[in-house]
Protein backbone atom coordinates (compact mmCIF):
# COMPACT_ATOMS: atom_id res chain seq x y z
CA UNK A 1 0.00 0.00 0.00
CA UNK A 2 1.25 3.17 -1.00
CA UNK A 3 0.41 5.81 1.74
CA UNK A 4 2.09 8.51 0.57
CA UNK A 5 -0.75 9.61 -1.79
CA UNK A 6 -2.31 11.93 0.37
CA UNK A 7 -5.74 10.69 -1.20
CA UNK A 8 -4.63 7.09 -0.70
CA UNK A 9 -3.33 8.23 3.30
CA UNK A 10 -7.01 10.04 3.56
CA UNK A 11 -8.90 6.95 1.87
CA UNK A 12 -7.03 4.89 4.39
CA UNK A 13 -7.53 6.81 7.31
CA UNK A 14 -11.38 6.69 6.82
CA UNK A 15 -11.59 2.82 7.05
CA UNK A 16 -9.22 3.25 10.12
CA UNK A 17 -11.66 5.48 11.92
CA UNK A 18 -14.59 2.70 10.53
CA UNK A 19 -13.44 0.00 11.71
CA UNK A 20 -12.67 -1.94 8.86
CA UNK A 21 -9.36 -2.52 8.72
CA UNK A 22 -8.04 -6.38 9.22
CA UNK A 23 -5.51 -5.95 12.38
CA UNK A 24 -2.69 -6.31 10.29
CA UNK A 25 -3.62 -3.50 8.76
CA UNK A 26 -4.41 -1.44 11.69
CA UNK A 27 -1.57 -2.43 13.62
CA UNK A 28 0.93 -1.03 10.54
CA UNK A 29 -1.48 2.26 10.15
CA UNK A 30 -1.11 2.96 13.97
CA UNK A 31 2.98 2.41 13.65
CA UNK A 32 3.07 4.90 10.64
CA UNK A 33 0.69 7.39 11.97
CA UNK A 34 2.61 8.39 15.17
CA UNK A 35 5.48 8.98 12.50
CA UNK A 36 3.75 10.65 9.97
CA UNK A 37 1.49 13.56 11.37
CA UNK A 38 -0.22 14.34 7.98
CA UNK A 39 -1.82 10.90 8.66
CA UNK A 40 -2.38 11.57 12.25
CA UNK A 41 -4.18 14.92 11.24
CA UNK A 42 -5.96 12.87 8.36
CA UNK A 43 -7.24 9.98 11.29
CA UNK A 44 -8.18 13.09 13.52
CA UNK A 45 -10.77 14.66 10.77
CA UNK A 46 -11.96 11.36 9.96
CA UNK A 47 -12.58 10.80 13.53
CA UNK A 48 -13.99 14.21 13.96
CA UNK A 49 -16.47 13.76 10.82
CA UNK A 50 -17.66 10.34 11.97
CA UNK A 51 -17.33 9.94 15.70
CA UNK A 52 -20.16 12.21 16.71
CA UNK A 53 -22.47 9.34 14.82
CA UNK A 54 -21.67 7.29 17.96
CA UNK A 55 -24.22 9.27 20.44
CA UNK A 56 -26.95 7.62 19.33
CA UNK A 57 -26.10 4.51 20.66
CA UNK A 58 -28.35 4.28 23.76
CA UNK A 59 -26.31 4.86 26.98
CA UNK A 60 -25.86 1.63 29.35
CA UNK A 61 -24.89 2.45 32.98
CA UNK A 62 -21.70 0.42 33.53
CA UNK A 63 -21.31 -1.76 37.19
CA UNK A 64 -19.77 -0.05 40.17
CA UNK A 65 -17.13 -2.20 39.97
CA UNK A 66 -15.31 -1.00 37.00
CA UNK A 67 -14.85 2.35 38.84
CA UNK A 68 -13.40 0.62 41.82
CA UNK A 69 -11.21 -1.26 39.44
CA UNK A 70 -9.84 1.75 37.72
CA UNK A 71 -9.56 3.58 41.49
CA UNK A 72 -7.18 0.50 42.38
CA UNK A 73 -5.19 0.68 39.17
CA UNK A 74 -4.12 4.71 39.12
CA UNK A 75 -3.68 3.99 43.08
CA UNK A 76 -0.95 1.39 41.82
CA UNK A 77 0.59 3.24 39.85
CA UNK A 78 1.05 6.03 41.76
CA UNK A 79 2.39 4.65 44.43
CA UNK A 80 5.25 2.38 42.43
CA UNK A 81 7.51 5.82 41.95
CA UNK A 82 10.73 5.03 39.63
CA UNK A 83 9.77 3.54 36.65
CA UNK A 84 9.12 5.88 33.30
CA UNK A 85 5.64 8.19 33.80
CA UNK A 86 3.52 10.63 32.12
CA UNK A 87 1.54 12.49 33.83
CA UNK A 88 1.40 15.41 36.47
CA UNK A 89 0.43 13.00 39.31
CA UNK A 90 3.46 10.65 38.26
CA UNK A 91 5.79 13.14 37.79
CA UNK A 92 4.78 14.12 41.55
CA UNK A 93 5.03 10.28 42.82
CA UNK A 94 8.79 9.98 40.64
CA UNK A 95 9.82 12.85 42.46
CA UNK A 96 9.62 11.79 45.27
CA UNK A 97 11.53 8.49 44.07
CA UNK A 98 14.55 10.13 43.15
CA UNK A 99 17.68 8.82 43.94
CA UNK A 100 18.89 11.38 46.76
CA UNK A 101 21.58 12.54 45.15
CA UNK A 102 19.16 14.44 42.11
CA UNK A 103 16.93 14.87 45.83
CA UNK A 104 20.12 16.59 47.42
CA UNK A 105 21.25 18.21 44.32
CA UNK A 106 17.91 20.30 44.15
CA UNK A 107 17.15 21.44 47.49
CA UNK A 108 20.66 22.77 47.58
CA UNK A 109 19.82 24.42 44.68
CA UNK A 110 16.75 25.86 46.24
CA UNK A 111 18.82 26.41 49.58
CA UNK A 112 21.14 28.48 47.87
CA UNK A 113 18.27 30.78 46.58
CA UNK A 114 16.78 31.43 49.90
CA UNK A 115 17.22 34.83 51.78
CA UNK A 116 18.44 35.40 54.41
CA UNK A 117 21.11 32.87 54.97
CA UNK A 118 20.51 29.64 56.53
CA UNK A 119 21.92 30.31 59.56
CA UNK A 120 19.04 32.03 60.47
CA UNK A 121 15.66 29.64 61.50
CA UNK A 122 13.65 30.65 58.97
CA UNK A 123 10.85 28.65 58.15
CA UNK A 124 10.53 28.13 54.14
CA UNK A 125 8.86 26.02 51.46
CA UNK A 126 10.35 24.49 48.87
CA UNK A 127 8.85 22.73 46.00
CA UNK A 128 11.30 21.20 43.25
CA UNK A 129 9.32 20.90 40.17
CA UNK A 130 9.99 18.25 38.10
CA UNK A 131 9.01 17.31 34.13
CA UNK A 132 7.93 13.94 32.87
CA UNK A 133 11.67 12.56 32.53
CA UNK A 134 11.56 13.35 36.78
CA UNK A 135 14.73 15.98 36.13
CA UNK A 136 14.43 18.69 38.09
CA UNK A 137 13.60 21.71 35.92
CA UNK A 138 12.32 24.52 38.45
CA UNK A 139 12.66 25.73 42.28
CA UNK A 140 10.40 27.87 43.84
CA UNK A 141 11.21 28.67 47.12
CA UNK A 142 9.17 31.04 50.23
CA UNK A 143 9.99 31.71 53.59
CA UNK A 144 6.76 31.29 55.48
CA UNK A 145 6.23 34.30 56.73
CA UNK A 146 7.45 36.22 53.52
CA UNK A 147 5.21 37.31 50.59
CA UNK A 148 7.70 36.51 48.32
CA UNK A 149 7.75 32.64 45.88
CA UNK A 150 11.15 33.12 44.10
CA UNK A 151 10.88 30.74 40.85
CA UNK A 152 13.92 29.74 39.42
CA UNK A 153 14.96 27.11 36.29
CA UNK A 154 17.53 24.86 36.72
CA UNK A 155 16.98 23.59 33.45
CA UNK A 156 16.79 25.22 30.12
CA UNK A 157 12.70 26.17 29.38
CA UNK A 158 11.73 26.61 26.29
CA UNK A 159 7.70 27.72 26.02
CA UNK A 160 8.15 28.92 22.20
CA UNK A 161 7.35 32.19 21.26
CA UNK A 162 3.28 32.30 21.54
CA UNK A 163 3.08 30.62 24.60
CA UNK A 164 2.98 31.24 28.38
CA UNK A 165 4.35 28.83 31.09
CA UNK A 166 1.82 29.49 33.71
CA UNK A 167 2.45 28.59 37.37
CA UNK A 168 -0.69 26.67 39.65
CA UNK A 169 -1.39 25.93 43.25
CA UNK A 170 -2.86 22.81 43.38
CA UNK A 171 -5.35 22.53 46.56
CA UNK A 172 -5.73 19.36 48.76
CA UNK A 173 -9.32 20.32 47.42
CA UNK A 174 -11.05 22.78 44.60
CA UNK A 175 -9.41 24.37 41.37
CA UNK A 176 -5.92 24.65 40.59
CA UNK A 177 -5.09 27.92 41.75
CA UNK A 178 -3.34 30.71 39.00
CA UNK A 179 0.24 31.80 40.84
CA UNK A 180 1.50 33.26 37.97
CA UNK A 181 3.73 33.40 35.17
CA UNK A 182 7.23 32.02 34.55
CA UNK A 183 8.90 34.00 32.02
CA UNK A 184 11.46 32.09 29.73
CA UNK A 185 14.69 32.51 31.29
CA UNK A 186 13.06 30.98 33.95
CA UNK A 187 14.01 33.41 36.81
CA UNK A 188 11.64 35.94 38.53
CA UNK A 189 10.02 36.67 41.77
CA UNK A 190 6.13 36.15 42.21
CA UNK A 191 4.16 38.62 44.86
CA UNK A 192 1.60 36.82 46.98
CA UNK A 193 -1.72 38.43 48.60
CA UNK A 194 -0.78 36.88 51.78
CA UNK A 195 2.10 35.45 53.75
CA UNK A 196 3.68 31.80 51.50
CA UNK A 197 2.53 29.70 54.67
CA UNK A 198 -1.25 31.19 54.84
CA UNK A 199 -1.31 31.43 50.50
CA UNK A 200 0.41 27.51 50.18
CA UNK A 201 -1.48 26.34 53.62
CA UNK A 202 -3.37 22.84 52.24
CA UNK A 203 -1.49 22.86 48.73
CA UNK A 204 0.96 19.75 48.50
CA UNK A 205 1.85 20.46 45.29
CA UNK A 206 2.61 23.19 42.46
CA UNK A 207 2.70 22.83 38.84
CA UNK A 208 3.98 24.47 35.84
CA UNK A 209 1.38 24.29 32.59
CA UNK A 210 2.04 25.35 28.96
CA UNK A 211 -0.54 27.92 28.44
CA UNK A 212 -1.50 30.50 25.24
CA UNK A 213 0.86 33.52 25.55
CA UNK A 214 -0.21 35.71 28.69
CA UNK A 215 -1.59 32.82 30.73
CA UNK A 216 -4.87 30.80 30.32
CA UNK A 217 -7.82 32.35 28.91
CA UNK A 218 -10.05 30.99 31.76
CA UNK A 219 -8.43 31.09 34.99
CA UNK A 220 -7.71 26.97 35.12
CA UNK A 221 -5.21 25.24 33.72
CA UNK A 222 -5.98 24.43 29.55
CA UNK A 223 -2.38 23.32 28.70
CA UNK A 224 -0.74 20.48 29.56
CA UNK A 225 1.05 20.02 32.84
CA UNK A 226 5.11 20.20 31.68
CA UNK A 227 6.31 20.67 35.51
CA UNK A 228 5.06 19.87 38.84
CA UNK A 229 6.32 18.91 42.15
CA UNK A 230 5.51 18.22 45.90
CA UNK A 231 5.52 21.43 48.47
CA UNK A 232 7.45 20.77 51.62
CA UNK A 233 8.38 22.50 54.27
CA UNK A 234 11.27 22.67 55.84
CA UNK A 235 12.05 24.52 59.02
CA UNK B 1 -29.31 29.00 19.41
CA UNK B 2 -31.11 25.58 20.22
CA UNK B 3 -31.34 25.02 23.80
CA UNK B 4 -29.70 21.72 22.93
CA UNK B 5 -27.08 22.87 21.40
CA UNK B 6 -26.34 25.35 24.21
CA UNK B 7 -26.19 22.43 26.72
CA UNK B 8 -24.04 20.61 24.55
CA UNK B 9 -21.69 23.42 24.70
CA UNK B 10 -21.99 23.60 28.12
CA UNK B 11 -21.41 20.23 28.85
CA UNK B 12 -18.57 20.28 26.10
CA UNK B 13 -16.93 23.03 28.32
CA UNK B 14 -17.29 21.64 31.70
CA UNK B 15 -15.86 17.91 30.16
CA UNK B 16 -12.70 20.26 28.67
CA UNK B 17 -12.37 21.57 32.51
CA UNK B 18 -12.54 17.83 33.56
CA UNK B 19 -9.52 16.77 31.62
CA UNK B 20 -7.25 19.67 32.35
CA UNK B 21 -7.83 19.30 35.88
CA UNK B 22 -7.54 15.25 35.40
CA UNK B 23 -4.25 16.26 33.84
CA UNK B 24 -3.34 17.96 37.02
CA UNK B 25 -3.56 14.83 38.70
CA UNK B 26 -7.57 16.05 40.40
CA UNK B 27 -9.02 12.78 41.04
CA UNK B 28 -12.43 13.91 42.11
CA UNK B 29 -12.06 15.92 38.34
CA UNK B 30 -11.41 12.11 37.19
CA UNK B 31 -14.05 10.99 38.77
CA UNK B 32 -16.71 13.40 37.53
CA UNK B 33 -15.41 13.19 33.96
CA UNK B 34 -15.74 8.89 34.33
CA UNK B 35 -20.00 9.59 35.99
CA UNK B 36 -20.61 11.88 32.85
CA UNK B 37 -19.29 9.98 30.11
CA UNK B 38 -19.26 6.17 31.17
CA UNK B 39 -22.45 5.14 30.17
CA UNK B 40 -21.95 6.66 26.94
CA UNK B 41 -18.77 5.14 26.41
CA UNK B 42 -19.97 1.47 28.17
CA UNK B 43 -22.71 1.50 25.37
CA UNK B 44 -20.22 2.04 22.69
CA UNK B 45 -18.19 -0.80 23.88
CA UNK B 46 -20.90 -3.25 24.16
CA UNK B 47 -22.51 -2.53 20.56
CA UNK B 48 -19.22 -3.41 19.14
CA UNK B 49 -17.64 -6.31 21.88
CA UNK B 50 -21.75 -7.55 22.40
CA UNK B 51 -19.64 -9.00 25.31
CA UNK B 52 -19.83 -7.35 28.89
CA UNK B 53 -16.68 -8.58 30.15
CA UNK B 54 -14.98 -7.59 27.45
CA UNK B 55 -16.67 -4.12 27.28
CA UNK B 56 -16.31 -3.61 31.09
CA UNK B 57 -12.16 -4.30 30.19
CA UNK B 58 -11.76 -2.02 27.74
CA UNK B 59 -13.68 1.01 29.81
CA UNK B 60 -11.77 -0.06 32.41
CA UNK B 61 -8.66 -0.01 30.33
CA UNK B 62 -9.56 3.11 28.63
CA UNK B 63 -9.82 5.61 31.62
CA UNK B 64 -6.43 4.60 33.41
CA UNK B 65 -5.17 5.45 29.75
CA UNK B 66 -6.95 8.81 30.00
CA UNK B 67 -6.29 8.79 33.73
CA UNK B 68 -2.16 8.81 32.15
CA UNK B 69 -2.45 10.84 29.20
CA UNK B 70 -5.23 13.65 29.87
CA UNK B 71 -2.65 15.75 29.54
CA UNK B 72 -2.25 15.38 25.76
CA UNK B 73 -5.95 16.37 25.11
CA UNK B 74 -5.23 19.35 22.47
CA UNK B 75 -8.77 21.07 23.27
CA UNK B 76 -8.36 22.92 20.14
CA UNK B 77 -8.13 19.70 17.91
CA UNK B 78 -11.19 17.87 19.04
CA UNK B 79 -14.64 17.47 21.12
CA UNK B 80 -13.39 16.04 24.24
CA UNK B 81 -16.12 13.37 24.18
CA UNK B 82 -14.58 12.78 20.62
CA UNK B 83 -11.43 12.06 21.77
CA UNK B 84 -12.78 9.97 24.55
CA UNK B 85 -14.80 8.14 22.35
CA UNK B 86 -11.93 7.63 20.28
CA UNK B 87 -9.87 5.74 23.13
CA UNK B 88 -12.62 3.19 23.54
CA UNK B 89 -13.66 2.70 20.21
CA UNK B 90 -9.88 2.08 19.25
CA UNK B 91 -9.20 -0.29 22.04
CA UNK B 92 -12.60 -2.25 21.03
CA UNK B 93 -11.70 -2.71 17.28
CA UNK B 94 -7.98 -3.92 18.17
CA UNK B 95 -9.77 -6.43 20.31
CA UNK B 96 -11.96 -7.10 17.92
CA UNK B 97 -9.65 -7.93 15.51
CA UNK B 98 -7.15 -9.55 16.93
CA UNK B 99 -9.88 -11.95 17.78
CA UNK B 100 -10.73 -12.46 14.07
CA UNK B 101 -6.86 -13.63 13.40
CA UNK B 102 -7.31 -15.95 16.51
CA UNK B 103 -10.37 -17.76 15.70
CA UNK B 104 -10.18 -16.94 12.09
CA UNK B 105 -14.20 -17.43 10.27
CA UNK B 106 -15.34 -20.21 12.95
CA UNK B 107 -17.83 -17.74 14.17
CA UNK B 108 -18.10 -15.09 11.78
CA UNK B 109 -20.68 -16.58 11.54
CA UNK B 110 -22.38 -16.32 14.98
CA UNK B 111 -20.89 -12.71 15.28
CA UNK B 112 -23.37 -11.75 12.14
CA UNK B 113 -25.99 -14.02 13.33
CA UNK B 114 -26.23 -11.55 16.86
CA UNK B 115 -26.66 -8.58 14.74
CA UNK B 116 -30.02 -9.17 13.72
CA UNK B 117 -31.50 -9.35 17.27
CA UNK B 118 -29.65 -5.93 18.61
CA UNK B 119 -32.00 -2.76 19.02
CA UNK B 120 -32.20 -0.14 17.88
CA UNK B 121 -30.56 -1.25 14.91
CA UNK B 122 -27.07 -0.23 13.12
CA UNK B 123 -28.73 1.63 10.67
CA UNK B 124 -31.25 3.40 12.92
CA UNK B 125 -28.68 4.23 15.40
CA UNK B 126 -26.90 5.99 11.82
CA UNK B 127 -29.86 7.86 10.94
CA UNK B 128 -31.11 9.20 14.57
CA UNK B 129 -27.25 9.34 15.20
CA UNK B 130 -27.15 12.26 12.26
CA UNK B 131 -29.78 14.22 14.24
CA UNK B 132 -27.84 17.44 13.97
CA UNK B 133 -28.84 19.14 10.56
CA UNK B 134 -26.22 18.76 8.04
CA UNK B 135 -24.83 15.01 9.41
CA UNK B 136 -28.55 13.64 9.00
CA UNK B 137 -28.87 15.20 5.70
CA UNK B 138 -25.13 14.11 3.91
CA UNK B 139 -26.22 10.91 5.95
CA UNK B 140 -29.86 10.59 4.00
CA UNK B 141 -28.09 11.08 1.11
CA UNK B 142 -26.00 8.01 0.73
CA UNK B 143 -27.69 5.20 -1.34
CA UNK B 144 -29.23 1.85 0.62
CA UNK B 145 -26.32 -0.08 0.25
CA UNK B 146 -23.63 1.89 1.58
CA UNK B 147 -25.90 3.41 4.48
CA UNK B 148 -26.19 -0.54 5.84
CA UNK B 149 -22.85 -1.03 5.02
CA UNK B 150 -21.26 1.98 6.61
CA UNK B 151 -23.81 1.10 9.43
CA UNK B 152 -22.48 -2.37 10.69
CA UNK B 153 -19.48 -1.49 10.04
CA UNK B 154 -19.57 1.90 12.57
CA UNK B 155 -21.70 0.47 15.28
CA UNK B 156 -20.99 -3.14 15.65
CA UNK B 157 -17.39 -3.31 14.10
CA UNK B 158 -18.19 -5.34 11.45
CA UNK B 159 -14.70 -6.35 8.99
CA UNK B 160 -15.34 -6.36 5.43
CA UNK B 161 -15.29 -10.08 4.79
CA UNK B 162 -17.97 -10.22 7.87
CA UNK B 163 -20.00 -7.23 5.95
CA UNK B 164 -20.26 -9.63 3.15
CA UNK B 165 -20.94 -12.24 4.52
CA UNK B 166 -24.06 -10.25 6.51
CA UNK B 167 -25.56 -8.23 3.49
CA UNK B 168 -24.79 -11.47 1.20
CA UNK B 169 -22.89 -9.66 -1.34
CA UNK B 170 -19.88 -10.12 -3.12
CA UNK B 171 -16.58 -8.79 -0.99
CA UNK B 172 -15.66 -6.05 -3.91
CA UNK B 173 -19.33 -4.95 -3.86
CA UNK B 174 -19.22 -4.60 -0.20
CA UNK B 175 -15.82 -2.61 -0.05
CA UNK B 176 -17.02 -0.17 -2.96
CA UNK B 177 -20.04 0.81 -0.72
CA UNK B 178 -17.86 1.57 1.77
CA UNK B 179 -15.50 3.08 0.03
CA UNK B 180 -17.77 5.59 -2.04
CA UNK B 181 -20.06 6.22 0.23
CA UNK B 182 -16.85 7.45 2.97
CA UNK B 183 -16.17 9.79 -0.11
CA UNK B 184 -19.50 10.99 -0.57
CA UNK B 185 -20.16 11.71 3.17
CA UNK B 186 -16.68 13.45 3.38
CA UNK B 187 -17.40 15.77 0.47
CA UNK B 188 -21.11 16.54 2.31
CA UNK B 189 -19.99 17.23 5.78
CA UNK B 190 -16.92 19.39 4.62
CA UNK B 191 -19.32 21.27 2.17
CA UNK B 192 -21.52 21.86 4.91
CA UNK B 193 -18.20 23.02 7.16
CA UNK B 194 -19.56 20.84 9.87
CA UNK B 195 -16.47 18.20 9.85
CA UNK B 196 -13.38 20.88 10.90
Amino acid sequence: MNYRRPERADALAAQYVLGTMSARARARFTRLARADPALAAAIRAWEDRLLPLADSVPPVEPPEKIWTGILARIDRTAAAAGSQRRTAWAAVSLWRGLALTGFATAIALALVLLSPPLERPAATLVVVLAGQDAKPALVASAERNGRLLTIKAVAPLSPGADRSLQLWALPAAGNPRPLGLVPASGVVQIALPVDAGTALQNVPALAVSLEPRGGSPTGLPTGPVLYSGPVERLY
Amino acid sequence: MSVDAAQQLERNARLMELLARTALADQAAFEQLYRMTSPHLYGVALRILRESAAAEEVLQESFVNVWHHAGSYVAARSQPLTWLTSIVRNRCLDRLRKHDVDTVSIDDEDHAMTIADRNPLPLDLLLSGAEAGAVRRCVEALDAGQKQAIALAFYQGLSHSELARHLKQPLGTVKSWIRRGLERLKTCLDGAGLAR
